[in-house]
């Protein structure tokens, strides 16, 4: 659920990176942090134990002038990924407006890619939510590891919901694929709240084209 | 569907925030919901109101899960103490939290005593928008995307 202020001229997005343990979800965050100019970002707050797994979640807000005459805030978190954590995933998933999925590339960890999937599907569910009704993109990282699954059979197993959604192949420890991540989920939310505020009539064609990797 | 707030809104929000931190002496407080949206604040300019309610939010759901674990069916308010600062966060409703920040120069109990009846207030504005919102048709307004490229560039 977006939140609209008028009065400020302000609209607040909600974007939650999820995926199973040490998929690379706070690397992302870590790599845009670095990399973006200051002006467009706050600090990123990580709440994570002594072995740098994140126990609650990651939080960095960026800002950005992507609607006429409003400011337009994304709250950018990450979930612990880990599977004793799953109350606090769904406590970040509240309101969320899109989704970032980061699956791990390497072969043995295709069990845990479809368990956290199904987990996402299951905690949407649970607030009332569906995958179908959200955007959202895959990010197949991990890309430069020995052992990996093609993008094909990661598709075969995570993107076979109908409506084939957006995936990006990354090594996010090397920055690669997560601008291209980052702005494919921004413009899919920003696209969603133009349609879901302006009937769909006045949605425009953004510059990037969604393109199925 | 998004939750939106009109001027009248936010000047309603604000006059009541101002009159808590008046009473109360506080040197800062914040309305947010529990997926860490800011809907209002004040006196909270030179931190990030959106870091202080996404971990305000945060540390209430966690707090709800703590008091669910041991029988109680919520814990309506919670409070840290620090030695030059504090925070003291109540629900204004099931999913809207009130958090004042305030110098140990204040009293705790001053803080308690009228962040109460602003939590109060603050759930009547909202109450008032959400009626509004599903008996009056919004005025129609367009938004339009201000993107001849990325929304965000590496540097």
């Amino acid at each position: 659920m977006s939140f609209i202020n008028y009065a400020t001229r302000e609209i607040q997005l909600k974007i939650v990176y999820y995926g199973c343990g040490l998929s690379g979800k706070t690397t992302n965050l870590q790599v845009i942090h670095e990399m973006i100019a200051d002006e467009a970002k706050g600090d990123l707050t990580s709440l994570a134990t002594s072995q740098d797994r994140t126990l609650f979640f990651d939080f960095m807000p960026l800002v950005a002038e992507a609607i006429k005459g409003f400011q337009t805030r994304f709250q950018m978190y990450t979930v612990p990924g880990q599977v004793m954590y799953n109350m606090t995933r769904r406590l970040v998933l509240r309101g969320v407006d899109g989704i970032v999925f980061v699956a791990d590339c390497q072969w043995d960890k295709m069990g845990e890619n479809v368990e956290s999937f199904d987990n996402l599907l299951e905690n949407l569910k649970l607030q009332g939510d569906t995958l179908d009704n959200l955007p959202y993109v895959l990010q197949y990282n991990k890309r430069d590891l020995p052992s990996i699954a093609p993008p094909n059979y990661l598709d075969f197993l995570l993107n076979n919901r109908g409506t084939r959604r957006p995936t990006v192949n990354a090594i996010a420890s090397k920055g690669v694929g997560v601008f291209e991540t980052l702005n494919l989920i921004a413009q899919l939310v920003l696209n969603s709240f133009i349609r879901k505020h302006s009937g769909g009539a006045r949605e425009q064609e953004t510059r990037k084209e969604m393109v199925l990797m | 569907m998004a939750f939106a707030l009109t001027h009248k809104d936010v000047h309603r929000l604000n006059r009541i925030l101002q009159d808590l931190l008046d009473r109360s002496e506080s040197t800062g407080c914040v309305v947010c919901d529990h997926s860490g949206y800011v809907l209002a604040q004040r006196g909270v300019d030179s931190q990030d109101p959106l870091v202080i309610s996404a971990l305000g939010a945060g540390v209430f759901a966690a707090s709800r899960e703590l008091a669910r674990i041991l029988g109680e069916d919520k814990f309506s308010a919670v409070f840290h103490q620090g030695e030059r600062k504090s925070i003291f966060i109540c629900a204004a409703s099931l999913d809207v939290l009130l958090v004042v920040i305030f110098s140990n120069e204040a009293s705790v109990g001053l803080v308690k005593l009228y962040a109460g009846p602003a939590a109060d207030a603050v759930r009547g504005v909202l109450e008032d928008v959400r009626i509004r919102e599903s008996t009056v048709q919004a005025p129609e307004h367009t938004f339009v995307l201000n993107l001849n490229e990325d929304v965000f560039v590496s540097q």
